[in-house]
């Protein structure tokens, strides 16, 4: 199975043809080494034949047959010259010296280079050697032949041909054997992943991919994977937990609008009390058009599709009208709401969200906060950008409850029954996102102060 | 307002939809003619003299947005009241960019077009040159930017005095909550709580209270009011 998706896999086949090319090239070289070699040792065999040829034609043409003859007997009884081949022929083919048993049929040119095989074996040699010779004609008609067994020649060169094909079989061998290898550990890890999305598809989406901790490659991409894995999950979890609180927010005031006119619809016509209902049952459907605006509102903003509409605006400017905004629903709750801090402060973004930020910010600190105490929005410039915070003095958050509170539809226990969508935060949130602000939640010892740290404007 | 300008163009392809509004629209006196294509709404449009077209931005054959162009270039002055479900602000901008007046979300309420459609009607036809704006024994002084009852100068915060001269520039129609953020405080949208009607709340404290009348008047379910009695 491992072995076959080995095989199939593209790594391998890319491993291929990696090692076709080497091999061809490494091939070409040792073909090169071989034939140079050869070569090279033929030629200096081939030299030695024409220096001792030509030395008995000197001795011929100085001496004559005869003193030729004689030197020949010297040269084939001498030991430092076994393995050459000598001949002397009158023009009948009849030997006239030499080491030869007979005069070579092979031979019939008049000179020039020949190989045969001798008829019989040379004095201190088990096997007819093979000869390389060279043929002379004298102008008398006598043939001289000079050769050397080169049947040693013959065999190293085979020798060398043997190791250079079977250095090249090595090598492909043990590159197809490495290939095979990393191919089947890329394989296998691949596969490992493919086995966790298959499981994923058909269970859930709790499997995650094993980790060997080598902290190689392969376990970066799983750990990688396995943390995207993580937060499709959160996402999903709270996109459960937002249908929920849609769907138990919209039935509620829906449950109660067909109760109202189911009651009504068999009940008997009175003006009056219909029209109590009718504008009831109008004013909670208002309310689901409501959450359902915010819902739209804040997956817009999420998508970062209003980017294009930022400007360079002054926070401070924005703080002071949500303030003067809030300022008669302040002073209904008996809450002093006061701004402090910069005069400007500029940051890149969409004033119109921005506001919605901060009324939102203002609306909570307002309800939530203690009724006749104070809340300050306050604005400065810090190092990394500009800051505005939001502080009251009333009960504050829970530390725990605090990263929970972005949740759309979140809403702490206390609040449950104060109007308010529970929608405000993760606009916020949102917002924030958009503007790459960052959200910090303090204790403002007694209540909560809100921070959102901007980055500097653009340009 | 004249007879004439009590006459309004419904671009609507919904037969639902656009049979309420008939129906509605001529029980508050107006005339209604209706359109349920683009191209309907262009031939319509160039032929008669209407005090405002609403039109609907998905249409079965044009988009609403090129047939207000095309009615601007053949040179209709008639305000627009764009009426969409798209409902984001930047659908709004476009809409109010290409040549709009004014912009409703769908769903509405009958009352919030009324309301803004009154508005559009009067725009065209009484720009006030005044100073001085009277509503019963109120007086509201443009130039120093003071008002007064019975000669008794209220202290207004500078919002609310802009909020109290978009009530009597309205005088005896009704304003929405939404008109009132769009034009006294330049926002596009609905901050989803009570915030207006606290504001006003405050307003009315400062204008009518120990007054021989109210001024300031709710109206269930849309806005606002102002308006002298008799």
């Amino acid at each position: 199975m491992l072995l076959a998706k080995t095989l199939t896999s593209l790594t391998f086949k890319l491993a291929l043809i990696a090692i076709a090319t080497f091999g061809v090239i490494v091939s070409v070289i040792f073909t090169y080494v071989y034939l140079s070699t050869t070569a090279y040792v033929r030629s200096r065999s081939d030299r030695a034949i024409v220096t001792e040829s030509s030395s008995l034609r000197d001795a011929y043409e100085k001496s004559g047959r005869d003193a030729l003859i004689d030197l020949i007997r010297q040269r084939t009884s001498d030991r430092s010259f076994a393995g050459h081949v000598y001949a002397l022929a009158d023009p009948s083919s009849t030997l006239l010296g030499g080491n030869l048993a007979k005069w070579p049929s092979e031979p019939s040119r008049p000179s020039g280079w020949t190989e045969f095989r001798a008829a019989v074996p040379l004095p201190n040699a088990a096997d007819p050697p093979l000869v390389r010779a060279m043929l002379e004609t004298f102008p008398s008609g006598d043939r001289l032949l000079v050769g050397r067994d080169i049947s040693d020649l013959d065999s190293f060169t085979a020798q060398i041909k043997l190791a250079v094909i079977s250095g090249v079989a090595l090598i492909f061998l043990l590159a197809m054997m490495a290939s095979i290898l990393v191919t089947r550990r890329t394989v296998a890890r691949i596969e490992q992943i493919n086995a966790t999305s298959r499981a994923i598809m058909q269970t859930g989406l709790d499997k995650r991919i094993p980790l060997r901790g080598t902290h190689d490659e392969w376990d970066r991409v799983a750990e990688n994977l396995n943390l995207m894995l993580e937060r499709i999950e959160t996402l999903m979890g709270e996109v459960k937990q937002v249908s929920d609180n849609v769907a138990h927010d919209l039935r509620t005031p829906l449950t109660r609008m067909r109760g109202r006119l189911e009651k009504a619809y068999h009940g008997a016509r009175n003006s009056e009390a219909d029209q109590l209902l009718i504008g009831d049952t109008i004013a909670d459907l208002d309310a689901v058009l409501r959450i359902f605006s915010s819902i739209t509102r804040i997956a817009q903003i999420e998508t970062q599709a209003r980017k294009d509409a930022f400007r360079n605006v002054n926070l401070v400017e924005i703080a002071c009208e949500v303030v003067e905004l809030y300022d008669a629903a302040a002073e209904q709750d008996g809450t002093r709401l006061s701004v402090t801090g910069a005069r400007e402060a500029m940051v890149t973004g969409d004033r119109d969200l921005i506001f919605d930020a901060i009324a939102n910010l203002v609306d909570n600190a307002i309800k939530h906060g203690r009724g006749g105490g104070k809340v300050v929005v306050a604005i400065e410039n810090g190092d990394g950008g500009p800051l505005i915070s939001i502080a009251d003095d009333g009960p504050g958050i829970p530390p725990d409850e605090r990263e929970h509170v972005f949740k759309r539809f979140y809403r702490l226990e206390q609040s449950r029954y104060t109007p308010g969508n529970g929608l405000g935060l993760s606009l916020v949130a949102a917002v924030a996102r958009l503007h790459g602000a960052r959200i910090e939640m303090l204790d403002n010892a007694p209540g909560l102060q809100f921070n959102l740290r901007f980055a500097p404007p653009v340009g | 307002m004249t007879g004439s300008h009590r006459r309004i163009l419904v671009v609507e392809d919904d037969p639902e939809t656009a049979g309420q509004l008939l129906e509605q629209l001529t029980s508050s006196g107006y005339q209604v003619d209706l359109a349920s294509t683009g191209d309907e709404a262009l031939s319509r449009g160039a032929t008669c003299d209407y005090a405002v077209i609403t039109i609907d931005r998905m249409l079965p054959d044009i988009d609403g947005i090129a047939v207000m162009r095309q009615l601007r270039d053949d040179g209709i002055a008639a305000p627009f009241l764009i009426i969409s479900a798209l409902g984001e602000v930047d659908d709004r901008v476009r809409g109010l960019r290409a040549g709009g007046d004014d912009y409703l979300v769908k769903p509405f309420s009958f009352l919030e077009l009324l309301a803004r459609l009154e508005a559009l009607g009067r725009r065209s036809d009484t720009i006030a040159k005044e100073t001085i704006l009277r509503v019963g024994d109120l007086a509201i002084d443009l130039i120093s930017r003071t008002a007064s009852r019975r000669g008794k100068e209220i202290l207004l915060l500078p919002r609310e005095f802009q909020l109290l001269e978009y009530l009597a520039r309205n005088e005896g129609h009704v304003v929405s909550r939404a008109m009132l953020l769009q034009h006294v405080w330049d926002l596009h949208f609905d901050p989803s709580t009570n915030i207006i009607d606290v504001y006003v709340g405050r307003l009315r404290r400062k204008v009518d209270d120990q007054q021989a009348y109210p001024l300031i008047h709710t109206v269930r379910g849309v806005g606002y009011c102002l308006r002298a009695p008799g």
